[in-house]
């Protein structure tokens, strides 16, 4: 677009004493970046600060139009609601627990990956299946393997002499299983993730340390991890913030039950939303789990600049 | 200090053989440079010697024990490489004290909390601190000991790297093209100290470079490589004035010896179509090989082959003339043949498209088969030419 504008003001003498060629150029970046920006404030930022000024008010569902500012109530009513602070409290430990066992688990699989052996392309595809498969389908399908009559999962568990398990309803085990499903919908992308990053380790390095004397943990420890380090703490920050907000999954599979155990903000959000049509209450939890996000990015940015500041020494 | 044997060494990946049948004993104390051009082995031999690449034929022997299974650290050697694969994210100090910190090592300190407290502890232990002061000091590093690699010139990584291979006293340094990344001003400088390392230590090096000028100006013994074979093995001297082969005698020297194709018979040498002289004893069906400076710029005329300066190069302390021989009829002035090369000392003041002719002394002469391109076993003694 931008080119045929460019030519079109060389034919035109007129056009380009008009307005010049050097502002043109001055002009590009700017056509480059409006599209993006457009689409950023329609469907980013507008609905961001309309939910930060619902949660202000006491709008509600069922008469949208009808509001009235009504200033902290909204958070007022959310401190003051044990079930709020359940809610955060699994949100947390569901987004710590999906980091710490997704990151793991991803990076011992890139760890294995890393190195040749036959039928390493095979095996990388099979376990990405996991990230590739749409949320919803495999939410479903895990449904039937956590079924407790005819389950694949009690088939095994029965098979090796244990009781059924229940996976899905009962308060113990709910929150488990489906942080099993998040590993394993999570541990592919950061495998894929971590195993480029791996291979960007120079092999020199990881020699003149072998030379060096030290064993193959002190390498990693020594050479691989401080040059992953970054891309880790990217995977992690992407891994919490799609933890605090994950619904499908969730919503899916246990709808937030049994007894709020696995309702995390977002779901809760959605039942105050759309089964009490209280849609200021429900911007209130939206906002708070835009803080949380926003406290783990800051953490991230921290740790970024602390890297930079000791590399410049 | 091991005296190393290299025993019917080859190396293979896959189908393809980069090094077959190497034979070669380096004695200890030696300065042993593998030169060859790019492509040539002598980096994969490098790393079979290290440990860090495995042997695919033949034994491999430090004082007569085999090592071929040994680790790198086994043999007790020092790598440096030629992108100096520096540590990043540790300082200098930390750089040059890994070796000794990761031979204080214990297999329980790989324990999270262990590890970063024992690492922190054994930087500080006095003999590892004092051993990696001294030798910063040693190679001019005190004053950059915090700083990290990524803030460091070249040259300054360079002396990182050559401080981390000596701080644990290896019997055996391996340098990869050590240089290869440097300017050459720094180059120079950088060869100068090695050599005197060397001088110091008194340790085996084997160096691998495929600059000659580095092979030349530091080794004790050269080793000339191509294809995965051995060309030559000798003191620079030999290997500069009496190449095995022609691809010795075009790879060592710059320019490079002078190979004139040339027809010998009954005391005669002739070029085709080209001038011809007498020449005693010249060999049958062979080339003529003759350094640039061996090679006497005289007046149009009074030498057997007559010349024309094609190219000057001029080198400050020396001029490198690139002449065309030329022909004994009017009408084809110049031969297709390689410009012959002639160094001459200082300035001499020749402009290119003068004419002159050129003479040489028969010892200097050296004489290659047209076949197979080695070399002839040369006589000595015989009288200086017309």
């Amino acid at each position: 677009m931008t080119e045929i504008l460019l030519r079109a003001d060389a034919k035109t003498p007129v056009a380009r004493s008009a307005l010049g060629g050097i502002k043109w150029r001055g002009l590009l970046p700017y056509v480059f970046i409006v599209p993006p920006v457009l689409y950023l404030a329609v469907f980013m930022f507008y609905p961001l600060g309309r939910q930060i000024w619902l949660s202000f008010t006491n709008t509600r569902l069922m008469n949208p139009n009808r509001s009235e500012f009504t200033g902290l109530n909204n958070y007022e009513r959310l401190f003051a609601d044990p079930e709020f602070y359940m809610a955060l409290q699994v949100t947390v430990i569901y987004s710590a627990l999906a980091v710490i066992l997704g990151v793991t688990v991803g990076m011992i699989a890139a760890l294995a990956l890393n190195r040749p052996f036959p039928g390493r392309a095979i095996v990388r595809a099979v376990l990405l299946f996991g990230w590739a498969c749409p949320n919803v389908a495999a939410s479903l399908v895990w449904l039937w393997m956590f079924n407790e009559r005819s389950g694949v999962l009690n088939t095994i568990v029965t098979g090796i002499g244990l009781d059924r398990v229940a996976w899905l309803t009962t308060t113990q085990m709910a929150l488990p299983s489906i942080l099993l499903v998040t590993v394993w919908q999570v541990a592919p992308f950061v495998m894929l993730v971590m195993l480029a990053a791996l291979q960007s380790v120079p092999e020199e390095v990881k020699e003149a340390a072998r030379v060096d004397n030290a064993d193959s943990l002190s390498v990693f420890r020594a050479v691989t991890l401080p040059h992953v380090m970054p891309t880790l703490q990217l995977v992690s920050l992407l891994v919490a913030v799609w933890s605090i907000r994950r619904f499908d999954i969730i919503y899916l599979l246990t709808g937030g039950g049994p007894i709020g155990s696995t309702s995390t903000l977002i779901v809760k959000l959605r039942q105050v939303a759309f089964e009490n049509y209280d849609l200021g209450l429900a911007s209130a939890y939206g906002v708070i789990g835009l803080i949380l996000a926003l406290t783990v990015a800051v953490i991230h940015a921290l740790f970024t600049r602390h890297r930079l500041k000791r590399s410049q020494q | 200090m091991p005296h190393i044997e290299l025993d019917h060494i080859g190396k293979s990946f896959g189908t393809t053989n980069v090094i077959r049948d190497f034979n070669a004993s380096i004695a200890d104390g030696e300065f042993l440079v593998l030169l060859g051009p790019s492509g040539c082995g002598k980096s994969t031999l490098l790393r079979m010697i290290a440990g860090l690449g495995d042997i695919t034929r033949g034994i491999l022997s430090f004082d007569g024990r085999r090592v071929n299974e040994w680790t790198p650290s086994q043999r007790g050697v020092a790598f440096v490489f030629q992108s100096y694969a520096l540590y990043p994210h540790m300082t200098v100090r930390e750089n040059i004290a890994f070796p000794l910190v990761m031979d204080a090592f214990r297999k329980w300190y790989h324990i999270p909390v262990v590890n970063t407290v024992m690492r922190w502890k054994l930087m500080r232990r006095p003999d590892i601190a004092e051993r990696t002061a001294r030798i910063a000091e040693q190679l001019e590093l005190t004053s950059l000991l915090d700083r990290r690699p990524a803030n460091l010139s070249g040259g300054q990584r360079q002396r990182v790297a050559l401080a981390r291979s000596l701080v644990r006293d290896p019997s055996l340094y391996l340098l990869d093209e050590p240089l290869s990344n440097l300017d050459a001003k720094l180059r120079t400088q950088m060869r100068a100290e090695i050599s005197t390392l060397h001088n110091r230590v008194r340790k085996t090096f084997i160096y691998v470079t495929h600059d000659q000028v580095e092979a030349m100006t530091m080794a004790t013994k050269i080793i000339v490589m191509n294809k995965g074979e051995i060309q030559q093995i000798g003191t620079p001297d030999q290997i500069y004035s009496d190449p095995a082969n022609t691809f010795v005698a075009r790879f060592v020297g710059a320019p490079p010896m002078n190979l004139l194709d040339v027809t010998t018979g009954r005391g005669m040498v002739s070029i085709a179509n080209g001038p011809s002289w007498r020449h005693e004893a010249a060999p049958d069906n062979a080339l003529m090989g003759i350094r640039p400076e061996n090679l006497v710029l005289n007046p149009e005329g009074d030498g057997p082959i007559p010349v024309e300066v094609s190219v000057v190069e001029r080198l400050g302390a020396e001029t490198i003339l690139g002449c065309r021989i030329l022909s004994e009829r009017r009408d084809e002035r110049f031969l297709d043949t390689d410009l012959v090369f002639v160094r001459v000392q200082g300035n001499p003041g020749i402009a290119t498209g003068t004419r002159h002719a050129l003479s040489y002394a028969a010892k200097d002469v050296r004489w290659f088969d047209r076949g197979t391109g080695a070399a002839i076993p040369h006589a000595t003694a015989l009288p200086n030419c017309a």
